[in-house]
């Protein structure tokens, strides 16, 4: 019946009352029919619980204590009596300064608002509020609309900063990249410093091709990038290199490039189409943009097509320094690799000046990397496919060797060594994600440790040990503000567990697994908030103040 | 009191005290006002009121004050007798900030206790002289 569903829909409209009476709120009760570790509140936990405690997680709970008078319910164990046993107390807590809160004539001072339960009266304005993507306290300060926008003082010119929309003379650079759907939407704008490659799909058509703006090269180079977020000095896009990619998927670089190639029916094909757009940013390290390239992939859409895969990429390089792909700035970046380096040939030990020249060049080499397992799990097969180390992604990877009696331990041993550390394994692993060559003190060594399987052995020297398996531990800590820490690697330490090869007899075989891990650990010691201290006022009365009596 | 003067002295200390003591309660009743719009959740609406209260009864003060001072020295009765009526008001506004703000602190009890105390042995005093001047 309908006052049924009325009232029992009234019910659920309201919230829950909060609990207000401090001898039934108990914070550390967390699991729900079970008694929690400490937690002397905790009303699932009987008498011999509390005998095996051995602190108080949660010694107090109180109400607000700017309250003149208010309940506290006190939680102590008492650990001389044998067993152990908790004792409650139900006390009034009075608080003695002048400035407290005798009483107060407003429900919601000491409560956290509730929140609105929507009902068929608010919801429009509920859901015209919260119901979009986002939204925010304040109200949106940045729109596309740039002819809204109040343009700030001439002197105040802004840097660009991370995620700050690149802009250029009439609006911003466009990335077109696939929104909600895979269709091309031109209103992305590519943010500063963020590296990004889209791919997405638009409409054409033959006929229309010379009028597809989207097709040319011009819109993409035609209108130039401010230097600075507010007008200043303005970059033009120069092009590059153009790659005509034909029909049938071959591309060859033409030699000049300054030439504009603009879109043309030919032969039933539209040629001079843009495929693919690759802009370079290059910028100072104080958030000037100094230099814009486009490079362009042009080609051919024959006459059935009726739509074409575009793919974009931007990227910003810092002049006069190599594009290294950074790994974090500074601090790694959970799922990006653990960059590494070694220390130049012929020099003995690691100095300040001889560092400058770690191996950097390209990218393989500059990661530690961790034996990659394949389908067919055999060792020896398996040579050469290494898996990069992601940093904070724990990895573990093995395969099975088959040892036959023929086998030599030397060349065995080496070998395996060979599968587990890889070609170049190496030598310094960088400290921040966007650790640079030339400062020493950002590098840590890899500290290599080797641990025999079998303690007590009757035969040290003459048997055969082989390495079976590779862990690397990496040990990474909290740096920098309590708001914002950054990942920091501390140390690193690969530890090779060998195994001794007893003689097999002939024609036996053997299987032995090989294992290699990564593990990370975090040491970050717990963030210590710090509070700048009051200023003391410092009153001393001149030294002949008390003249003639003193 | 001497025959010949029906004024009333310790109505007129009384006064003068009054006049002092309300200029410290209404700068720190202002003061814990601040406060407490800085330290708690004190939304405007509910802060319009207890300002406002405040000012009227700064406002109201001043006449009140100065009708018991002129009654009372030209043992007048209808100063004196208008002085009570404001007395009344003010009263009603104090118990107003003692009972009704919306914080009331343990300072502010203090204070509004001892002004009624005034007001209320003030009040005592004018219906005294008013009596003594009118017979």
């Amino acid at each position: 019946p309908a006052d049924t569903v009325d009232a029992s829909q009234a019910r659920v409209r309201s919230v829950p009352a909060p609990i207000t009476d401090v001898a039934r709120l108990c914070v550390c009760d967390l699991l729900v029919a079970q008694c929690d570790a400490n937690c002397c509140c905790d009303p699932d936990c009987s008498p011999e619980d509390f005998s095996l405690f051995s602190t108080c997680s949660v010694p107090v709970v109180t109400g607000d204590s700017q309250l003149c008078s208010q309940k506290a319910a006190v939680y102590s164990l008492d650990v001389e009596a044998n067993p152990p046993e908790r004792i409650f107390k139900l006390i009034d807590q009075v608080n003695p300064s002048i400035f407290c809160i005798h009483a107060t004539n407003y429900k919601q001072a000491l409560y956290l608002k509730s929140p609105e339960i929507p009902t068929p009266e608010n919801f429009d304005q509920l859901l015209d509020k919260f119901g979009g993507a986002t939204f925010s306290a304040e109200p949106d300060t940045w729109n596309l609309d740039t002819a809204a926008q109040n343009p700030p003082d001439a002197n105040e010119t802004s840097k660009y900063e991370y995620g700050v929309p690149v802009q250029t003379e009439d609006a911003f650079l466009r990335l077109p990249s696939p929104v909600v759907s895979s269709w091309c939407s031109d209103a992305n704008p590519a943010g500063f410093l963020v590296n990004q490659a889209t791919k997405c799909i638009r409409s054409v058509s033959v006929e229309k091709c010379d009028s597809i703006k989207a097709l040319s090269m011009l819109f993409y180079i035609n209108s130039s990038i401010l230097a600075l977020t507010w007008f200043v000095l303005q970059v033009n896009i120069t092009v590059q290199s153009i790659v005509v990619q034909s029909v049938n998927g071959m591309r060859t670089l033409l030699n000049s490039s300054d030439v504009l190639r603009l879109p043309m029916v030919l032969d039933e094909l539209c040629i001079n189409a843009v495929l693919g757009v690759n802009y370079h940013i290059t910028h100072t390290d104080t958030g000037e943009i100094i230099e814009a390239a486009a490079a362009f992939v042009l080609g051919a859409i024959s006459k059935e097509a009726l739509s074409i895969e575009q793919s974009f990429e931007i990227s910003f390089t810092q002049e006069n320094t190599q594009p290294v792909p950074l790994s974090g700035n500074p601090g790694y970046v959970v799922g990006l690799p653990v960059r590494a380096g070694f220390q130049p040939q012929g020099y003995p030990f690691p100095a300040a000046f001889l560092f400058a020249a770690l191996d950097l060049s390209s990218n393989k080499h500059s990661q530690l990397t961790i034996l990659q397992s394949t389908s067919t799990q055999d060792c020896l097969a398996a040579q050469g496919a290494r898996a990069p180390v992601l940093f904070g992604y724990n990895m573990v990877s093995g395969c099975k060797l088959r040892i036959t009696a023929a086998m030599k331990c030397q060349p065995l041993a080496q070998t395996l060594l060979d599968v587990l550390k890889g070609q170049s394994f190496p030598e310094y692993v960088a400290s921040f994600g966007n650790s640079q060559a030339q400062d020493v003190l950002d590098w840590v060594p890899i500290t290599q440790l080797h641990i025999s399987e079998q303690m007590i052995s009757n035969t040290l020297q003459s048997s055969c040990q082989i390495p079976v398996s590779l862990g690397i531990e990496v040990k990474w800590t909290k740096y920098g503000s309590l708001v914002n820490p950054q990942a920091r690697i501390v140390n690193v330490t690969a530890t090779i567990t060998t195994t001794t090869l007893k003689q097999l007899p002939s024609g036996r075989e053997r299987i032995i697994p090989v294992t290699s891990s990564v593990v990370f650990t975090d040491i970050s010691s717990p963030a210590e908030p710090s509070y700048k201290a009051w200023p003391t006022i410092n009153i001393k009365l001149p030294f002949d103040f008390f003249y003639p009596f003193v | 009191n001497n025959s010949s003067q029906l004024s009333s002295l310790p109505l007129q200390i009384l006064l003068y005290v009054n006049g002092i003591y309300y200029i410290f309660y209404f700068l720190a009743t202002l003061a814990m006002i601040i406060y407490k719009s800085q330290v708690f959740s004190y939304p405007d609406d509910f802060l319009t009121p207890d300002l406002a209260v405040l000012f009227v009864m700064a406002i109201l003060e001043v006449p009140r004050l100065y009708l018991g001072f002129k009654g009372n020295l030209t043992e007048a009765e209808a100063p004196l007798g208008l002085s009570l009526g404001l007395t009344v008001g003010s009263v009603v506004l104090c118990v107003y900030l003692l009972l009704w703000q919306t914080y009331v602190l343990w300072a502010d009890v203090l204070l509004n206790a001892v002004l009624l105390a005034a007001y209320g042995l003030e009040s005592g005093l004018k219906v005294t002289a008013i009596t003594a001047f009118v017979s």
